[in-house]
């Protein structure tokens, strides 16, 4: 059997078992047969129902959505700016929606409360995409007018540390309350999207994805470098504003529905590349998305392990989990 | 001239009649939609923040919105013995009394110990901040379950515990954690006594909690002990000069955060007869300022309350600007660490909400040690002298 396909399936596997090792484990200790009658709605313990149904499986399912969806703005990123160290924060995007949701978060005690009262949590998300969507088009608008990505990529960057620094302005005037909500924002986590959130996320990331497929081609020859893509062919200003509005798009959904979640996005790309052996967009893209939601069902798995009755962070889990994991791979293969 | 007040006297009776009649059959479709008539309200002394009114099979605790100005409520519960077939859609309901409830607002432990409900605790978060020896055991024990960071609780294990009701901290936001517990059927009471500004509002605060125990009257003669001991401390100081002036809060990172002219210690200090710079300002919450104004403005100050030292020695490590305050040279200088746990549990942050009597005994005691014979300090303790070299 063909090699590649053969990666796709065991990863396939593993994704499978992830998912439902993830349904299945948490800090309630609900036995397998229970939990799986739950799971088909035929318990008789509403509690079991309750934390099945409406926690566990819509957090499995924004864990594979977040973990899909960074890992594919990080490829998308990487690939554009030719940088292995690119991900989905380069741009500023999700600086923009930690802005966002700090103006929230601080503003939130005065006049514009009644607004955001009638909003219920939802407030935080259009805060967050709010905050996201006004760098991604600060970003496109001076990528419409420059021809060299790097720049770009400098710029995106220093558009993401003005949007910390009034980050950070703004929590040295809040009040301590306001600052913990906040803080535990930047924290991460994947279980605040219910079943009323999920339509939002899930088709904001589809839309992402799928546009990403018909750019695959375009992606393999920027690989070759931008003059040798536009020399093929390639309108290179259309494509760049086109993965720019994608890796924002996703990257600000999901950031506005699980707070920042780092180092996922810059890892997974190169995991894919070296375990599947090309750089090949065909292969890496779907591999990328496969690769990066069992990283992140896997992370949630491990958040859950009580430690001192607190659940982790999920943002810290993905990086501590996750670099030892890559140093590992490092050493064995010395390279990535 | 009667004839004609006659004449208009049965026209009014004739108009009446026919709009009586004409209102009826609308009134009758109107009744089902009618709201239900609460014929008594708890009247309220102090607290502004809720309302608590009688209906004939149940009470209604309504928690006013401290953040809007349109007069929405910030929640509402119906409270009743038995729950009926169809309870009102606009409100959460909650059968009382209740008898378990996970606790995320530590105001809430002594508003317990006094109505003698603390059986009914079965989760808190923070556990390891906890002061309250009783619950401390329990949670030893295991009969209390610690629920993690109270702004990001266990989710599933608060659940599994199955509590009646749990009682968080209400913020400006919409947290989706209490959204979700509220969707799981477990209904959440917000606690919301920490935007009051007076001590004693504050603490009425027990009535609120007490109706869900179905405790209104115990509950209402706690508050009025409370509320009396409180007057009769405040007025011990009546009859004496009061020309002393006050320093408060403690300088954190660069920011002294004093409390602003409407807050909660600013009316205690206007109870103990202290003077304070900030009085006449309008903030509720704190006022941050740098360590420079805090010398200029405060320099003279008699007194020092919510220092975070222990001794004069810690405060002179720290940073020896401290010296040149006329509170720290008069050696007058307080802390809150009277009664603490090595793992950072503090009664001040627990009790003082409900017993704002002994708060204010404290400072007083603090400024005249003549004025309450016999008080020693519940929450409050002076700097340590030794050993100290300036």
């Amino acid at each position: 059997m063909n090699k590649r396909l053969t990666i796709f399936l065991l990863l396939g596997l593993l994704f499978v078992a992830a998912f439902v090792a993830d349904i299945f484990t948490g800090n309630a200790a609900i036995p397998f047969r229970e939990a799986w009658q739950a799971l088909l709605g035929r318990s008789d313990d509403p509690i079991v129902l309750e934390i099945i149904r409406n926690y566990r499986l819509p957090k499995a399912i924004t864990a594979v959505i977040a973990g899909a969806a960074l890992s594919l703005s990080g490829l998308l990123m990487q690939t554009l700016f030719r940088n292995p160290l690119a991900g989905p924060d380069v741009l500023g995007v999700s600086a923009g929606a930690g802005l966002g949701v700090a103006l929230l978060t601080m503003l939130s005690g005065t006049v514009v409360y009644p607004f955001l009262t009638a909003l219920g949590s939802m407030a935080q998300v259009i805060a967050a995409v709010a905050g996201a969507a006004g760098v991604m088009l600060l970003i496109l608008s001076v990528s419409a007018r420059i021809k060299d990505s790097i720049t770009i990529l400098v710029l995106g960057m220093i558009f993401g540390y003005v949007a910390s620094a009034l980050v950070t302005i703004l929590q040295s005037f809040a009040d301590p309350d306001s600052l913990k909500v906040f803080v535990t924002w930047t924290f991460g986590s994947l279980g605040g999207v219910t079943w009323q959130k999920m339509p939002l996320l899930l088709s904001l990331f589809l839309i992402g994805v799928l546009t990403c497929f018909f750019l695959v081609k375009a992606l393999n020859s920027l690989l070759l470098g931008e003059h040798y893509a536009s020399s093929g062919g390639l309108n290179i200003k259309r494509t760049r504003l086109c993965i720019i509005a994608i890796a924002s798009l996703i990257t600000g959904a999901v950031t506005a529905f699980t707070g920042p979640i780092a180092f996922v996005g810059v890892v997974i790309p190169h995991f894919a590349r070296a375990f599947f052996g090309t750089v090949n967009h065909r292969t890496i893209l779907p591999g990328t998305l496969l690769m990066g939601s069992i990283l992140m069902l896997v992370c949630d798995i491990v958040s859950q392990i009580p430690i001192a009755n607190r659940t982790l962070p999920i943002n810290a889990v993905t990086a501590l989990f996750g670099a030892p994991m890559i140093v590992w791979i490092v050493l064995k293969r010395k390279k990535l | 001239m009667l004839l004609k007040a006659n004449k208009q006297s049965i026209l009014f009776t004739l108009l009446l009649l026919y709009l009586g009649s004409a209102c009826h059959p609308q009134q009758k479709k109107d009744e089902q939609d009618m709201p239900t008539p609460y014929h008594a309200s708890t009247k309220l002394r102090h607290a502004e923040g809720f309302s608590i009114d009688y209906a004939d099979d149940h009470a209604r605790v309504t928690l006013h919105n401290p953040w809007s100005n349109r007069g929405e409520p910030y929640a509402v519960y119906y409270l009743y013995r038995s729950l009926p077939e169809k309870p009102p859609v606009d409100g959460i309901t909650v059968q009382i009394p209740v008898t378990s409830l996970v606790i995320n607002s530590f105001s809430y432990f002594e508003f317990l110990s006094l109505l003698g409900e603390t059986d009914a605790i079965k989760g808190v978060t923070d556990g390891f901040r906890i002061y309250n020896p009783l619950i401390l055991d329990k949670i030893e024990s295991g009969e209390i379950h610690d629920l993690g960071d109270p702004f990001q609780p266990n989710l599933e294990k608060v659940m599994t515990v199955k509590p009646d009701a749990v009682i968080s901290s209400a913020y400006a936001q919409v947290d989706s954690y209490s959204e979700r517990l509220i969707q799981a059927g477990i209904p959440v009471i917000y606690s919301l006594e920490w935007m009051e500004n007076e001590p004693l509002a504050r603490a009425e605060w027990i009535r609120m909690i007490g109706v869900f125990f179905g405790r209104e009257e115990m509950a209402d003669s706690l508050f009025t002990a409370i509320e009396e001991r409180y007057q009769t401390v405040r007025e011990s100081i009546s009859h004496l000069p009061q020309r002393r002036t006050v320093l408060a809060g403690d300088n954190f990172q660069g920011t002294w955060y004093v409390p602003g002219g409407k807050s909660f210690n600013a009316a205690l200090f206007r109870d103990a007869g202290l003077g304070y710079r900030y009085s006449n300002n309008r903030q509720s919450g704190s006022i941050g300022l740098d360590i420079e104004t805090v010398l200029t403005q405060f320099s003279d100050a008699d007194f020092w309350f919510g220092c975070e030292a222990d001794s004069y020695a810690e405060l002179a490590e720290k940073d020896a600007k401290y010296l040149l305050l006329n509170a720290v040279k008069k050696r007058q200088v307080f802390n809150n660490h009277n009664r603490t746990t090595p793992s950072g549990g503090n009664s001040f942050f627990e009790s003082s909400v409900a017993r704002p009597d002994l708060v204010l005994a404290d400072l007083i005691s603090a400024v005249y040690p003549d004025a309450l014979p016999g008080y020693s300090f519940t929450y409050i303790k002076p700097l340590e002298e030794e050993p100290f070299r300036e």
